[in-house]
């Protein structure tokens, strides 16, 4: 088994997943926070300086998984359609087990999103309980179960653990837009300043990409020269920029490579044309 | 007027309407161009076109525009196909009305020289051999570059 967010150069690069069928994704994670007695006692009385600490914790956690794509560098915004956080306080063991589920119809798997979605709901869990408790330590954050998509069900067998991950990372949304699918490109994606970028008719299906959002920072001028350096550095294939007669447009308006570039532009690249 | 479509177009309508109350007009030239079932490779069965939506209406425009600096024009209609097409459609059509014959001819000429160089239109052409895509012509750049001189 193969890492899919590596290229064959070793370099990280979004898987795409524009003929994988939909289907049902569903992921569990769990983690858990062990904490004093003491602590565990005033959270389950609601005597902590902060307030209702589940309650933060759990919206902290969904907000969290719908949010993945923001912290996980090659993940994209899932439309997800289910994220639940639970808590069960362990007296004995004087921890607060934490499980997140996510689920939805696509093309992706959503176990990111529940591993997000437990991280943060036990460090908001730590947050809120800090002042009474410095020496929390956060452990055994970890996938469940996860169905749907190719690669089959997983389940975490008992005795299974430590830090081996089996299962390769599940592929990631690009934006090329069919039916249904998480499309990207109509305007940035992300929330920093950035170029929105396309690429069209042979060069797209050269590239295997249509659309994509590059941040203005990752420019080193601002022009589309820099913009031709900035996506090589993101991907060798775009290399394929400077092959043959490979056209340019900034603002639907043909350009070069010193047009300059600003804020939410769009450029497109493109072969020379056959019209007619 | 200036359209991008996927549905079939009637020139002879588009004729007419371009020429509707008008009596000033004494010459209208009209192109159709069709899909061949032969070109990079024998047996072409079909053809999909590829445009960018809002440049290729800004680019047939300004093509439009220049025409009608360079010629006195009374009128002109370019109407483009998009999507997939059989042998023997109708993929284009420029209509031009003018006073005079010669630049109703040139001003048409003109416009599909510079359509063919300048409108962001692509196309791949699906042979019994497989898909490719059609790489452009040096023929149609020398064809563009003679309104140049």
């Amino acid at each position: 088994m193969s890492l899919t967010h590596l290229n064959a150069r070793g370099e990280a690069h979004m898987v795409d997943v524009a003929d994988k069928p939909e289907s049902r994704r569903e992921a569990t994670a769990s983690g858990r926070i062990r904490m004093k007695p003491e602590t565990l006692a005033l959270l389950a009385e609601g005597g902590l300086p902060k307030g209702d600490v589940l309650a933060t914790a759990r919206i902290a956690g969904i907000q969290a998984a719908k949010r993945t794509h923001e912290l996980i560098p090659l993940c994209h915004a899932l439309a997800l359609s289910k994220v639940a956080i639970d808590f069960r306080l362990d007296e004995a063991a004087s921890c607060v087990d934490v499980t997140a589920t996510c689920r939805l119809n696509g093309r992706t798997g959503v176990e990111m999103e529940a591993l997000t979605a437990v991280s943060v709901a036990c460090l908001t869990l730590y947050d809120m309980c800090k002042a009474v408790d410095k020496g929390m330590e956060i452990d055994a954050i970890r996938l469940e179960t996860k169905t749907g998509g190719k690669s089959g069900d997983y389940r975490r067998e008992a005795g299974e653990g430590g830090s081996e991950a089996d299962e390769a990372a599940s592929p990631i949304v690009t934006g090329q837009g069919h039916g249904g699918q998480v499309s990207l490109g109509s305007r940035c994606d992300i929330a920093t300043p950035c170029i929105r970028v396309k690429c069209l008719a042979e060069l797209r299906e050269r590239l295997g990409v249509g659309d994509i959002s590059v941040p203005l920072d990752s420019l080193t001028s601002a022009d589309v020269a820099g913009l031709k350096a900035a996506l090589k550095a993101q991907d060798p294939r775009f290399s394929r920029l400077d092959e043959g007669r490979v056209l340019c447009a900034v603002n639907q308006v043909m350009a070069g490579d010193a047009t300059p570039i600003t804020n939410e532009d769009e450029v497109a690249f493109f072969p020379p044309v056959t019209g007619g | 007027m200036i359209r991008v479509q996927e549905a079939p177009f009637d020139a002879g309508a588009e004729q007419q309407a371009l020429l509707a109350g008008r009596t000033d007009i004494g010459a209208v030239v009209s192109f159709t161009g069709l899909v061949r079932d032969f070109n990079e490779t024998p047996e072409v069965t079909a053809l999909t076109l590829e445009h960018y939506p809002g440049m290729t209406e800004s680019a047939l425009a300004g093509i439009v525009d220049e025409a009608r600096e360079r010629w006195p024009l009374d009128g002109a209609t370019v109407i483009h196909r998009i999507g997939r097409l059989a042998p023997g459609d109708p993929i284009v059509l420029v209509v031009v009305a003018s006073a005079h014959r010669r630049a109703a001819f040139e001003a048409c000429d003109f416009i599909m020289d510079y359509l063919k160089t300048r409108a962001p239109f692509w196309k791949k052409e699906h042979a019994t051999g497989g898909d490719y895509w059609v790489s452009e012509r040096e023929s149609d750049q020398k064809d563009a570059r003679r309104w140049q001189q």
